[in-house]
C-alpha cells in the first residue's frame, strides 16, 4: 500500500527535479525584455510552472491515499527491455548490426523467466534478416553488418 | 476545385504511391492488431522507414498506417475485449458481447463498413472546408497562432481522460523538451549539456518510441499470458442480416456527423467522438436494454464517428499547421522533416502534397475495406500468435528504426531514457500523448509569442485585447479554470468516498 503511494509521489518529484534543472539551466540564457523576449524567457516560465505543478501533484499524491492501487513497477520486464535497447546501442557502435540484434533480442528474452534460448536465437536471426532486407536491400542504406572497430 | 481533386488522384494513383499506401494500410493493421500498440506507436515505429521516400509518398504511407492501425485496434477489441487504442474502448462495449454470441464476423464487417463511410464523409468535409479555412488562416498574425496553439494544448488537457494536473504536467514537460536545441531567434544552444547531438533538439522519433513503444511493450508483457481467440471468423460469417443492415444506417450517418465536427476541433479527437456517438445512439434507441449486450448500433455509430474524426483532424493540421492530437503532431513532424511547413501556404505551395494526400486517404480507406474482409483470417491468426514471439521483434525494430534515422547511438540512448520515464509515468496514470503534442507545438508556440510581443512593442495588453487572439485566449482560460474546478471537486468527492469506506470498516 505505502509502496504504491510512493510511486506516484516519486514521479511527481521527478517532475519537480526536471523543473529545477530547467530553472538552473535557464538562468544562463538571456531573459530578454517584454519587447524582445530572450532565449531564456520561455524555458524559465515553463520550468517554474513545471515545478509548481509537480509540487501540486506531489501534495495530491500524499493527500489522496486510496488512489492508483494498480500502479506497480514490474521490474523484470522493464529492466530487461531497457537493457535490450541500451545493449543494442553499445553493440551496434562497436560490433555492427547483426551482433546488436542478438544482444537486443537476448536481453529482451530475459523479460520472462521461461523464454528459452532457442526461440530467442531464432527470433534474433529472423530479425537480422528482416532488417537487412528492409534497410539494406529495399531502402539502400549502408549499415555495417559486422565490424570490429574500436 | 475539381482540377485539384483530379490532380490529387493522379498523384495518389501512381504505382509507387498505390503500393506504398497498400503497404502502409497492411503494416498499420498488423501493428494495430497487436495488443498494446496503437496508431501512435505504429506511426512512430514506421516513421524512420518513410524518410527514404518522396515527401508525398511518405505522407501517403503514414496516412495508410494510421487508418490501418485504427482498424486493427477494433479487431483486437472485438475479438479479445482488449482495446489497443482508447477510441477502440467504445467498440469493446458491444463488439465483444457480439463476438461472444458468435457474431464476431458481423461485428467486424459492420466495423469495416462504418469506418469506410465515416472516413469517406470525413474526407468530403476535409475537401469542402480545408481550402476555406486555409484562406482564413492566411490572415492570422503571430498572436492569433499563439492563441490558437494554446487553445489546442488546453483543450487536449481538459477533454482528455485522467487528472488535469498530470495532463498539464505532460504538456509543460513536452513544451520544455521542445526548447532543447538551438534557439532559432538567438542561435543559443539551450539545454544541450555539451552534447552535439542535442543541438538539433531531442529526436521526435526517439522520444515517441521511448514513451509509446518501449513503455507500452514493457507493461503489456505482464498481461500477455492468457490470451486466446475462441471465435471462429471467416468470410461467410461476416455477412450481416438484413436487420443488421437496417439498424446501422442511422447510427453511421449520425456518427459521421458527430465525428466530422469534433475531429476538426483542437484536442477533441477520435476518443471523444466515439464516446459521444455511443451516448447519442443510447439516447435515440427505442430499446436501450440491448446496449452493452451486443447492439450493432453501438459499434456502427462510434466506429464511423472515430473514423470521420480521424479524417477531419487533418483540417487544422494541414491548413493552419496546428495539430489537434498527438498522432497529428507526429504527422506534422513528418512533414517538417521532409522540408514542408504545414500551414495556409501548403495548399498553394505544395498543392500536389495536399490534394495527393486527400486522394490517397480515400484510396487508403478503400484498401482498408478490400484488405480487411478477405484477410480477416490472417488478422485473427496474428492475434493468436504468442506475444513472446512478437515483442522482441518490436523492440529490435524500434532500435534499428531510431538508429537508422541519423545513424546515431545517442538517439537510441534517448529511447532508453524516455522508455524508463514513460514506463514510470504510465504506471501512475500520466498520458504521454499530450507530452508529444506539447513537444511538437512548443517551438512554434515560443516563436509566435516572441514575434507577437515584438509586433505589440512589448505590450501584452494589445495581444489580450486583439479581437481574435484575445477571445481565443479567454476561451482557453475559461476551459482551464473549468477543468481545474472539476478536478478539485473530483478529489474532494474521492476523499469523501474513501473516508466513508474507512468509516464503515
Amino acid at each position: 500500500m505505502s509502496k504504491h503511494l510512493s510511486l506516484r509521489l516519486v514521479v511527481a518529484l521527478i517532475m519537480v527535479g526536471i523543473g529545477l534543472v530547467g530553472i538552473v539551466g535557464a538562468t544562463v540564457y538571456e531573459f530578454g525584455s517584454a519587447r524582445r523576449l530572450g532565449p531564456g524567457y520561455f524555458p524559465m516560465v515553463l520550468s517554474v510552472i513545471l515545478v509548481g505543478l509537480g509540487l501540486a501533484e506531489a501534495i495530491t499524491a500524499v493527500v489522496s491515499r486510496f488512489e492508483d492501487l494498480s500502479s506497480r513497477i514490474e521490474w523484470r520486464p522493464m529492466l530487461a527491455i531497457l537493457a535490450a535497447v541500451a545493449g543494442f546501442a553499445l553493440t551496434i557502435h562497436f560490433f555492427g548490426l547483426i551482433p546488436a540484434f542478438f544482444v537486443c533480442v537476448g536481453f529482451t528474452s530475459l523479460a520472462e523467466p521461461d523464454f528459452g534460448i532457442l526461440p530467442a536465437a531464432i527470433i534474433a536471426a529472423a530479425t537480422s534478416l528482416l532488417a537487412w532486407g528492409l534497410f539494406s536491400l529495399l531502402l539502400g542504406m549502408t549499415l555495417p553488418l559486422i565490424r570490429f572497430g574500436f | 476545385m475539381l482540377d485539384n481533386i483530379l490532380m490529387g488522384f493522379a498523384t495518389a494513383a501512381t504505382l509507387t504511391n498505390l503500393s506504398y499506401c497498400f503497404a502502409g494500410v497492411f503494416l498499420g493493421t498488423l501493428i494495430g492488431v497487436l495488443p498494446g500498440l496503437g496508431s501512435l506507436a505504429a506511426i512512430s515505429l514506421l516513421l524512420p522507414v518513410t524518410f527514404y521516400l518522396e515527401p508525398t509518398t511518405a505522407l501517403i504511407t503514414l496516412g495508410g498506417i494510421y487508418y490501418g492501425a485504427e482498424y486493427g485496434g477494433s479487431i483486437a477489441s472485438i475479438l479479445l475485449n482488449l482495446p489497443g487504442t482508447p477510441s477502440a474502448a467504445v467498440t469493446c462495449l458491444d463488439g465483444n458481447p457480439m463476438a461472444k454470441q458468435g457474431r464476431a464476423g458481423v461485428a467486424l464487417f459492420i466495423t469495416a463498413i462504418a469506418s469506410f463511410v465515416g472516413g469517406s464523409l470525413g474526407i468530403v468535409a476535409l475537401m469542402a472546408f480545408g481550402p476555406a479555412i486555409a484562406k482564413i488562416g492566411l490572415g492570422f498574425g503571430p498572436e492569433d497562432y499563439f492563441a490558437l496553439m494554446l487553445l489546442g494544448l488546453v483543450a487536449a488537457v481538459t477533454v482528455g481522460t485522467g487528472s488535469v494536473i498530470r495532463s498539464l504536467i505532460m504538456v509543460v514537460l513536452g513544451l520544455l523538451l521542445g526548447t532543447v536545441g538551438t534557439d532559432v531567434t538567438s542561435g543559443d544552444f539551450r539545454y544541450t549539456f555539451g552534447f552535439l547531438e542535442l543541438r538539433d533538439g531531442v529526436s521526435l522519433v526517439g522520444l515517441a518510441m521511448g514513451l509509446f513503444g518501449i513503455a507500452e511493450v514493457a507493461s503489456s508483457i505482464t498481461g500477455s499470458n492468457a490470451r486466446s481467440v475462441k471465435h471462429k471468423v471467416d468470410m461467410r460469417s461476416m455477412l450481416p442480416t438484413r436487420k443488421d443492415m437496417r439498424a446501422t444506417g442511422g447510427p453511421i450517418l449520425r456518427g459521421s456527423s458527430i465525428g466530422g465536427f469534433l475531429g476538426a476541433l483542437p484536442g477533441a479527437g477520435t476518443v471523444i467522438a466515439a464516446f459521444l456517438s455511443y451516448a447519442v445512439e443510447l439516447r435515440v434507441a427505442r430499446d436501450r436494454s440491448i446496449f452493452g449486450k451486443g447492439a450493432i448500433q453501438g459499434i456502427a455509430g462510434p466506429e464511423s464517428a472515430n473514423n470521420a474524426a480521424a479524417q477531419t483532424a487533418f483540417i487544422p493540421t494541414l491548413t493552419i499547421g496546428i495539430p489537434g492530437s498527438a498522432t497529428m503532431s507526429i504527422m506534422l513532424g513528418a512533414l517538417m522533416i521532409h522540408g514542408i511547413s504545414p500551414g495556409p501556404l501548403l495548399m498553394t505551395d505544395h498543392p500536389e502534397v495536399f490534394w495527393g494526400l486527400i486522394a490517397s486517404f480515400w484510396i487508403g480507406n478503400l484498401f482498408l475495406l478490400v484488405l480487411n474482409i478477405p484477410l480477416i483470417g490472417i488478422w485473427v491468426r496474428v492475434l493468436q500468435f504468442p506475444y513472446k514471439f512478437i515483442y522482441p521483434v518490436v523492440i529490435a525494430l524500434i532500435c534499428i528504426g531510431v538508429f537508422s534515422m541519423r545513424t546515431s547511438v545517442f538517439d537510441v540512448g534517448i529511447v532508453v531514457i524516455f522508455g524508463a520515464l514513460g514506463y514510470l509515468m504510465q504506471r501512475v496514470g500520466y498520458s504521454p500523448a499530450t507530452l508529444i503534442l506539447g513537444f511538437v507545438l512548443g517551438p512554434m508556440l515560443e516563436e509566435n509569442l516572441r514575434r507577437a510581443m515584438l509586433l505589440a512593442r512589448g505590450d501584452a495588453i494589445r495581444i489580450l485585447t486583439d479581437p481574435l487572439a484575445g477571445s481565443v485566449l479567454a476561451l482557453s482560460a475559461l476551459l482551464l479554470i473549468w477543468a481545474m474546478i472539476g478536478g478539485v471537486r473530483n478529489i474532494i468527492r474521492k476523499q469523501r468516498n474513501t473516508s466513508d469506506v474507512v468509516g464503515e470498516a
